[in-house]
């Protein structure tokens, strides 16, 4: 990457009338690996790399990229950002939130360096999957799999004295698989992601997941009887506990949304000023607390400093079933009258930084997941999800499970299909009258922007044991 | 321009050169602007240069993928890429791209949409319709979107070509109250078609109505959608007709070719057309575009092909290749008999949905879904709006409910919204039976 050319980037900025002026570099090698039935259909490598401008003047915002690394070129994305800054012409004048100014350097360590892995070797990983679900004794249909290798270099620079490095790798996979058994089909897929080296793989144990699925699936076209609908107790497992913890909890909590800056395309937020949400208001049982936290290493929403150069920590969104911090980028921080805690996120050189979640997940509690279950007399235990969705107010959500059984008094029985819990935000945490003491991580991609920029999180958290909600 | 073309030509030839047995290379040099507005003022102003070249390489059935962003850098690069390939797999899906040379039709792309540096104004124009129906109260957000990309397509098997396409689009949601909201969406490939106002009037007329909602009642409902609601609905009709959607079991149209699936009134078909915000005179095979119809009076008759999924399927590519799987670019649905007031009066009692989010499916194949209806949500009685509703989800399938169209309207419009509405369509105003709704408990 042209250090040079974004230096020179901002020292060009600065010599007009600016507010602020910040200056990000990004390069990445990027590979994509795509098998069906466990045959390569194609693999595609790249570079790619580019370099943006955000300026902010007459308290407007202006932003402009570009991937010609040159000082034309970047002249002209600097006046473009100026021109569209100035032409906001906004009666509230944008600030940001005070911050110091970093210079620091930080990359995430690989213990097997994905640039020595040979291509064949990456196929063969997801490979290897396929052939063990060939020989588990159930029919599979149809899968999907594909392998995403991100190595990406930053360069950020601003007009406070801001200046960080960094380098991430970071691996996410994707599995799809269709069961046909009795001439019906069940689906599944999962997905997995890690900033680090290819011991990722090793730690994945996809064949095993992979496998486990496939076993599911067939027991629900089997052996699996429906639920009953009605009010009853439900276990949710540690899948169930993250989905939910970063729809219902992360999302409202983030303070573009509830500010209105997303209303027209993610939306808005139950929790608004001088609406029957805010910081302090219960929104959960006291033994919920839910955290985002960027810090935990090697997770798949890691980083320590934010794409506007704050240091990054973990933030405190539900604290014993009560609302107690939004996450903030600087720019809505300041008309909130608080600091950015570092939630600035933005997945290439040609997108804005926006508020995001990183990783979101319930903190745990002391009884075993086997506790949670045995004081349950009629329930369901929904392990894991399938369809799911929220609406845009982050209120109403519904999560359907996949690997889901009856409980009867406190023991496990028969597979159920396809449970439904259908609920609010408020509901779903108030019912939650225990947690289990075992914390575990899925990733996902969380989808926000326009346009979109799909990034990487953990979701996740110990097992939820709700009191009489309604199940169908 | 025709510089970028034979530039684009040299990587061919190079990598034939070098060993490649087909390959494709496909520059585009774009030029994106954004402006994003809420609270009814513009939060920022974005544009993106992009110059890349998208180059797909075959070599004993071998397929590998790969982007470059200077010609400088393209030998380098396919040696890299051929060795890739060497040390590949057959792909079973590949068989070879599109053969032969073609005349296209003459690009109709809108230079004026390229030139439109900074077009603020229209956001401003647009708040003040919806203000006009909700008043001084309206608390709006959206965003104006403008695309201009030069395209130069060349393939060892044939196809050459440059392509110029355009588009201009505005999203607007406008609330009368925190609850009650309207959408509104203008698009279009010419800037003497666009008329972002139109948008604006849509949003604030809907969010007018929408005032004081109550949650609404779970059940069976009749309902009508809204062109920019069923713009969400055609895109999943849209992406199970792709054969790759057949060819990994995510399609409700499988084994389905020359079979009723849907009524006699339902006519769907793919068209990239000039005024569409998908216009384009090739695919990223070079093959010509054209118009697809996928089901002609309730039959399904084609899936939408590249020249590989066209010879698995024994047929002829469709001229709706990506580089790796074949996709829509732009689903028209046929107008029916009904004028949009003759559809609300043949409707007795039912629901008006105007738009949503977040579709999320348990089984493609079954085709299980459920989606949320946002913005407003209306109980209809003989053509008139009763109440104004909340808080509902459709739960129900995708082929019932393809199954169950009873009424198309004479008026159409050109939709596209964010990932939800997508790819674009021209969706009517449509009348269906037995929609599944459910709520919160």
């Amino acid at each position: 990457m042209d250090e040079d050319i974004l230096d020179y980037t901002l020292k060009y900025a600065e010599k007009s009338k600016i507010e602020y002026g910040e200056v990000r570099g990004q390069s990445q090698t990027v590979e994509r690996i795509l098998l069906r039935n466990g045959k390569l259909e194609a693999y595609a490598v790249a570079e790619d790399s580019g370099f943006c401008i955000r300026i902010m003047a007459d308290g407007g915002i202006g932003f402009a990229s570009t991937n010609k690394w040159s000082r034309d070129e970047a002249k002209k994305i600097v006046d473009l950002a100026l021109q569209y800054a100035k032409a906001a012409k906004r009666k509230e004048k944008l600030i940001f939130a005070k911050e110091k100014a970093t210079k620091t350097k930080w990359a995430v360590d690989q213990k097997d360096k994905i640039e020595n892995i040979p291509s064949e070797e990456k196929v063969e990983a997801l490979a290897e999957v396929d052939k063990a679900l060939a020989s588990c004794n159930v029919k599979i249909a149809a899968t999907m799999s594909s392998c995403s290798i991100d190595l990406i270099t930053k360069y950020f620079v601003n007009s406070e004295g801001s200046q960080i490095s960094s380098f991430v790798p970071r691996i996410g996979a994707y599995f799809f698989i269709t069961v046909m058994e009795q001439g019906k089909t069940e689906q599944a897929s999962e997905q997995f992601g890690y900033s680090g080296g290819w011991e990722a793989l090793k730690q994945w144990n996809i064949k095993a997941k992979m496998v486990e699925n496939a076993k599911v699936l067939k027991d629900v076209i089997t052996k699996a009887q429906t639920v009953r609908p009605g009010k009853m107790d439900l276990v949710c497992g540690s899948e169930v506990t993250g989905i939910a913890a970063h729809e219902s909890c992360g999302h409202p909590m983030e303070a573009d949304r509830i500010l209105g800056r997303e209303m027209s395309q993610a939306g808005r937020s139950f929790v608004f000023k001088d609406g029957p949400f805010w910081t302090g208001t219960r929104i959960g049982s006291a033994t919920v607390t839910i955290v985002d936290d960027p810090t935990i290493e090697h997770s798949y929403g890691y980083y320590p400093f934010d794409d506007e150069g704050v240091k990054a920590r973990r933030r405190f969104l539900y604290k014993g079933g009560v609302i107690n911090e939004f996450l903030h980028n600087r720019e809505s921080a300041a008309k909130l009258g608080t600091r950015s805690n570092g939630s600035s996120r933005s997945m290439n050189y040609d997108r804005e930084a926006i508020v995001r979640m990183a990783n979101t997940f319930v903190l745990p509690g002391e009884l075993s997941e086997e506790e949670l279950i045995e004081d349950v007399k009629n329930g369901i235990y929904m392990k894991s999800f399938t369809e799911w969705n929220i609406d845009d107010k982050r209120f109403n959500q519904r999560y359907v499970g996949k690997e889901a059984y009856l409980i009867e008094n406190g023991e496990l029985k028969g597979p159920v299909a396809r449970p439904v819990i259908e609920t609010t935000t408020q509901k779903f945490w108030t019912s939650v009258d225990a947690v289990s003491n075992e914390v575990k991580f899925d990733a996902a991609t969380c989808g926000k922007g326009d346009p979109s920029q799909g990034a990487p999180v953990y979701t996740g958290g110990p097992c939820l044991r709700l009191r009489g909600v309604f199940v169908k | 321009m025709s510089e970028m073309l034979d530039k684009t030509e040299g990587i061919v030839k190079k990598a034939k050169s070098l060993g490649a047995d087909e390959i494709i290379a496909k520059t585009t040099i774009a030029k994106y602007r954004q402006v994003r507005f809420s609270n009814n003022q513009i939060d920022i102003t974005v544009a993106w240069n992009d110059y890349v070249t998208d180059i797909a390489l075959a070599w004993k059935k071998r397929l590998v993928v790969t982007q470059i962003h200077e010609f400088t850098e393209a030998d380098e690069t396919l040696k890299q890429l051929l060795k890739l390939a060497k040390a590949s797999e057959e792909s079973p899906t590949f068989n070879g791209f599109a053969k032969g040379n073609f005349r296209y039709a003459k690009s109709k792309a809108d230079r004026e949409i390229e030139n439109l540096e900074n077009p603020t104004e229209y956001v401003f124009e647009a708040i003040e319709a919806a203000k006009k129906e909700i008043g001084p109260k309206i608390d709006s957000g959206g965003i104006l979107f403008t695309k201009f990309e030069d395209v130069y397509l060349a393939s060892s098997e044939g196809p050459t070509g440059t392509d110029g396409r355009s588009a201009i689009e505005f999203s607007i949601r406008a609330f009368s109250e925190r609850e009650a909201s309207g959408h509104g969406v203008e698009c279009s490939s010419r800037l003497k078609d666009f008329k972002p106002s139109r948008a604006g009037t849509k949003a604030g007329e809907i969010a007018k109505l929408a005032r004081n909602p109550t949650i609404g009642e779970e059940g069976a409902y009749d309902v009508i959608f809204d062109p920019l609601i069923f713009g969400s609905i055609i895109s999943i009709w849209a992406s199970m007709v792709s054969a790759y959607s057949i060819m990994t079991q995510m399609s409700v149209f499988i084994d389905k070719i020359g079979k009723k699936v849907a009524p006699e009134i339902v006519t769907l078909k793919d068209n990239p057309a000039p005024y569409s915000m998908s216009n384009r005179i090739f695919d990223d095979e070079g093959v010509p575009t054209r118009k697809n119809i996928f089901i002609d009076h309730g039959t399904l008759k084609t899936y939408l092909h590249n020249t590989s999924t066209a010879k698995i399927f024994k047929t002829e590519t469709t001229g709706n290749a990506g580089l790796i799987a074949p996709g829509s670019w732009n689903v028209e649905m046929e107008p029916g008999d009904f004028h949009k007031e003759e559809l609300f009066k043949e409707m007795k009692k039912g629901l008006y949905l105007t738009n949503t989010w977040y579709t999320r499916y348990q089984n493609y194949a079954k085709g299980d879904f459920s989606t949320i209806p946002r913005d407003g949500i209306f109980l209809v009685e003989k053509g008139e709006i009763k109440k104004s509703l909340k808080d509902l989800r459709i739960s129900d399938n995708a082929r019932t409910m393809l199954e169950n169209i009873t009424g198309i309207s004479k008026e159409r419009q050109h939709v596209h919204w964010w990932g939800e509405a997508d790819p674009p369509s021209l969706s009517p105003y449509v009348l269906m039976k037995d929609v599944h709704l459910t709520k919160s408990k």
